[in-house]
């Protein structure tokens, strides 16, 4: 309820302060400090209403739907607070709440600066008015009540105590196919409950919980910075359309610049912290997928980086007037930001459907056409304004640029990240009009534009400003060409590389590597605060190296290890040694020993049965080294009687369903489970357990009946022969809990030895790779993030001046 | 003045096309009516649901995966994925599938499977209360 009045007050707010901010513009005298204040109050509002999400999450309250449905009591205080944007609505509220934050700076940041808070941060509020919008009372606000739309809860959720409530019987409901029950919570119950004076809150007792998939210390970090990156998108936006505003074009460059390289920075962070927790916990062994979450946020971020070099040109070019490319600034800025709604829209709206991984359910009517809408507005916005302004735009600013210079060649740099863009981007959209690409469609159409960017990128800084003599020119790229020539001559000789458009890459990376640490050399000795971009570059092409390399030259098998047996995978010998519970039991971790040289390092890849949706989890493990990682994923574990290598297939039945096998039909009836078993079971002798199967094959009926025999710790496995047909039945696993059974079948005369031995043959199945140098992509990362802070920092100091 | 934008446009046109051709040999639309996919030659990506009652299979020596996929008129295809079964396989609501179908099953080289972020059921009223 608060919290619900807090946003809406906050709304309230925040369109006040845009019409204040906007009359200050206009020249009104008494409107600034109302403007500043309602801001401020619209701040304060959102971080209330955060603060209460906060604390009805941190306190259990399942009255509220949000808080029902993506956490639970048994979290640890870490996941816990990372449920407050684990759905929608939440991660609206974040990204309201940071932008609110980040609003609080830019209004001190501004107001510092001449005139331009009030042309800023009416943009600005604008757009956090928008995604108050989002999540106000009438859209999606988290703090729905739960019986505000029916909702099912299951029982286990439900205060036992409440179980006998004679009225409540009207409300149960069960799943023919789960078996579970649950209680239809809708406002007649409500009111039902507040009759007999029962809270809510007292009455479920339980949440659903988070996906066990977000449960991991990713989940706490990458979400956060993600929202920071787009919350930033938003002030180069509202500085272009300042500057527009009052038709001067000037200041608003060196004004945004600190801004447009910090939120680069921090989105590209948090676009590589999504790609390490899929490749260190999700186990398919990679780190980017082309998945469309992943790439609309990559497309504003090469706008973005775009569009701080033409930034800068512009910056370089201005002691006589606003400078170079000042139209492209301009639309740079602004389309970084509509990229950032249509990677909203494209994620959010449901219309990507079956194309994600991420997809989420279907959201609504509503909330589809507000996102159109916000994404609508703010394009016709920005490039209305500009088109407003385009005659003075193209009477006073075109110019001409010399062929051998910096300008052109930082154009035709952001040119080419541009061109990135559009290829991801369409590739992205194409499931829109029921189409969906390859990867081989990105990454064979980024490649030779990667290569561009790598030559452009050390080019750019051995041209001079306006113009390079040729000679010079020469002079200065010898030793970068010559270490580059080398370089990639090493790497592909010791590498075996082969590819011409690879090595051709390996060139352009070095050539921006050797240009780069040429010039950092250089300034090392003077004003360290210009490093920035040097340290950036060379990021990004160790960043590019390691991608080459881990990309092309990874290796991966399947192996089965049996346990205690050794195989040698790539020149390392593995040998799985067991499993151990972990986390109070609820996960295993099974131990492998990769002994390489004499050195033994001990790999913990972990499985374990989610019981938020009852499905096998798998996580890998990765023995990391500069040279190369070693990666392993398990697939699988299963105790046998024989020899570990299951010569047949697996097949998993339900008691009273059947399939099909090679032309006969499998039933399976029942479990046949003797009446002393549960004796047996208790005082640790040895009992046996039977499934029951009818086969049905070539018009006759047969009886099987494979059984496992249990004593204590050790099971082993009674086949029951089908000599009609050659094969022979095992029980790999039941579970009696659900009725399922596991049978291998494999044909009868191929030997399965060992029917008589006690000692049952674990088998772990792992995938093992080798991912060479792909060390360099994170610490290409890290420096570029390096780079850009000082960067940042450095322009933030001119934007003073 | 004028050589700048021809060279300019002429690159334009040189991507644009390279970005169409390409994309022409790497799309692969959906298709959610199984009786075109069945008849269909072309790569595409199937959607549907997993048949539960029609057991899957894992043949793990040849590392192979299968199970019947049906789409909402009911037509039932069988699936063979060259791999292990995906981690939220039994749990899915739906799940999209990409390969040719030929000789009496759809081949498939990639599986997507669909959990709802919100796992929903369809419960039925008691019947006695």
């Amino acid at each position: 309820m608060i919290g619900n009045i807090a946003l809406t007050l906050a709304l309230l707010t925040g369109v006040f302060s845009i019409v204040m901010y906007f009359l200050t513009f206009r020249g009104y005298q008494n409107t600034l400090s109302l403007a500043r204040i309602s801001f401020h109050a619209t701040a304060i509002l959102v971080l209330a209403a955060s603060a209460l999400l906060l604390h009805a999450i941190l306190t259990h309250q399942y009255q509220y739907k949000y808080v029902y449905n993506y956490s639970s009591s048994d979290l640890p205080i870490g996941l816990l607070i990372s449920t407050f944007y684990a759905g929608q609505e939440g991660s609206f509220m974040l990204w309201i709440l940071f932008t609110a934050i980040i609003g609080l700076i830019l209004l001190d940041y501004t107001s510092k600066r001449g005139d331009l808070e009030p042309r800023v941060m009416m943009v600005f509020g604008l757009a956090l008015t928008f995604l108050l919008v989002m999540v106000n009372p009438l859209l999606k606000s988290p703090f729905t009540y739960i019986w505000t739309t029916p909702d099912f809860i299951d029982l286990k959720n439900i205060n036992p105590a409440y179980y006998s409530l004679s009225a409540l019987q009207q409300f149960m409901f069960s799943d023919p196919q789960s078996n579970k029950q649950f209680i239809q919570m809708n406002s007649e119950l409500h009111g039902i409950l507040a009759a007999s004076n029962i809270s809510v809150n007292d009455f479920i007792i339980q949440g659903k919980g988070l996906n066990p998939l977000l449960q991991n210390f990713w989940m706490q970090i990458h979400p956060p910075v993600l929202f920071v990156g787009f919350a930033m998108s938003a002030v180069p936006f509202s500085f272009a359309l300042a500057a527009l505003l009052k038709n001067d074009y000037k200041d608003w460059v060196k004004q945004a610049l600190p801004w447009v390289l910090s939120g680069t920075m921090v989105l590209g962070l948090a676009i590589m912290l999504g790609g390490y927790w899929a490749y260190g916990v999700l186990g398919w062994g990679g780190y980017w997928g082309w998945d469309p979450v992943e790439n609309s946020s990559l497309v504003p971020w090469l706008v973005g980086a775009a569009s701080i070099h033409t930034l800068l040109v512009q910056r370089k070019t201005q002691e006589k007037g606003a400078g170079r490319f000042v139209k492209t600034n301009l639309i740079l800025s602004i389309l970084t930001f509509v990229l950032v709604l249509y990677s909203t829209f494209l994620t959010r709206s449901g219309i990507l459907g079956d194309a994600s991984v991420h997809s989420f359910v279907d959201p609504g009517m509503t909330v589809y056409l507000f996102l159109v809408m916000f994404l609508l507005l703010f394009t016709l916005l920005g490039i209305g304004m500009v088109i407003y302004r385009w005659k003075y735009l193209t009477d006073n600013f075109t110019y001409e640029e010399n062929l051998l210079s910096r300008e052109l060649a930082l154009f035709t740099g952001a040119v080419a990240l541009l061109a990135s863009a559009i290829i991801v981007i369409v590739g992205t959209s194409a499931p829109i009009f029921g189409q969906t690409v390859e990867i081989k469609f990105y990454n064979e159409l980024n490649l030779p534009i990667a290569i561009i960017i790598g030559l452009l990128n050390g080019g750019s800084l051995l041209l001079k400003w306006k113009m390079t003599d040729k000679k010079d020119l020469w002079k200065q790229s010898r030793f970068s060409l010559l270490a580059s020539l080398v370089f990639t001559v090493l790497v592909a000789l010791l590498g075996g590389v082969s590819e011409i458009m690879l090595i051709v890459l390996l060139f352009s990376s070095a050539f921006a590597l050797f240009v780069n640490a040429e010039i950092m050399l250089k300034i090392l000795k003077g004003r360290k605060s210009f490093l920035g971009a040097y340290v950036a570059h060379i990021g990004i092409a160790v960043f590019l190296i390691g991608v080459v390399a881990s990309g092309g030259y990874s290796d991966h098998k399947q192996v089965d290890l049996v346990k205690g047996e050794k195989q040698n995978v790539f020149g390392y010998d593995l040998s799985f040694t067991g499993y151990e519970p972990i986390d109070n039991g609820k996960k295993y971790a099974f131990n492998v020993e990769i002994t390489k040289n004499g050195s033994t390092k001990i790999a913990k890849p972990v499985m374990f049965i989610a019981e938020f949706n009852n499905s096998l989890m798998r996580e890998p493990d990765i023995l990391a080294g500069f040279t190369k990682d070693f990666y392993v994923a398990p697939v699988g574990y299963s105790e046998g009687d024989d020899d570990g290598h299951t010569h047949g297939s697996t097949i998993s039945l339900k008691k009273g369903s059947s399939t099909d096998y090679n032309g006969i039909t499998i039933t399976f009836e029942s479990f046949e489970m003797p009446k002393d078993a549960m004796t047996s079971m208790s005082s640790g002798g040895e009992f046996k357990i039977g499934a029951l199967l009818k086969v049905l094959a070539d018009g006759k009926e047969y009886t099987i009946k494979p059984s496992l025999v249990i004593q204590g710790d050790g099971r082993k496995s009674e086949s029951a022969e089908f000599k009609q047909k050659n094969l022979r039945f095992d029980i790999v696993n039941m579970n009696a809990g659900n009725g399922t059974v596991d049978i291998e079948i494999s044909n009868l005369d191929e030997n399965s030895q060992s029917q008589i031995t006690n000692v049952k043959k674990e088998v772990l199945t792992v995938e093992a790779s080798i991912k060479p140098f792909i060390s360099l992509v994170w610490i290409g990362v890290v420096l570029m993030v390096i780079g850009f802070m000082i960067s940042a920092y450095r322009r933030s100091k001119e934007s003073l001046v | 003045m004028k050589n700048k934008y021809m060279f300019g446009g002429f690159i334009i046109v040189v991507f644009l096309g390279v970005m169409i051709y390409l994309f022409t040999q790497t799309n692969v639309s959906y298709e959610s009516s199984l009786v075109k996919v069945m008849q269909s030659e072309k790569t595409v990506k199937a959607t549907g649901s997993w048949v539960k009652e029609r057991n899957y299979e894992i043949n793990k020596e040849k590392n192979l995966f299968s199970f019947y996929l049906k789409d909402d008129q009911g037509n039932m295809m069988k699936v063979i994925y060259h791999g292990t079964i995906p981690n939220n396989f039994e749990s899915s609501t739906s799940v999209v599938v990409t390969g040719k179908y030929h000789d009496g099953a759809f081949h498939a080289t990639d599986i997507l499977t669909k959990c709802p972020s919100k796992y929903q059921e369809q419960p039925v009223q008691n019947a006695n209360s």
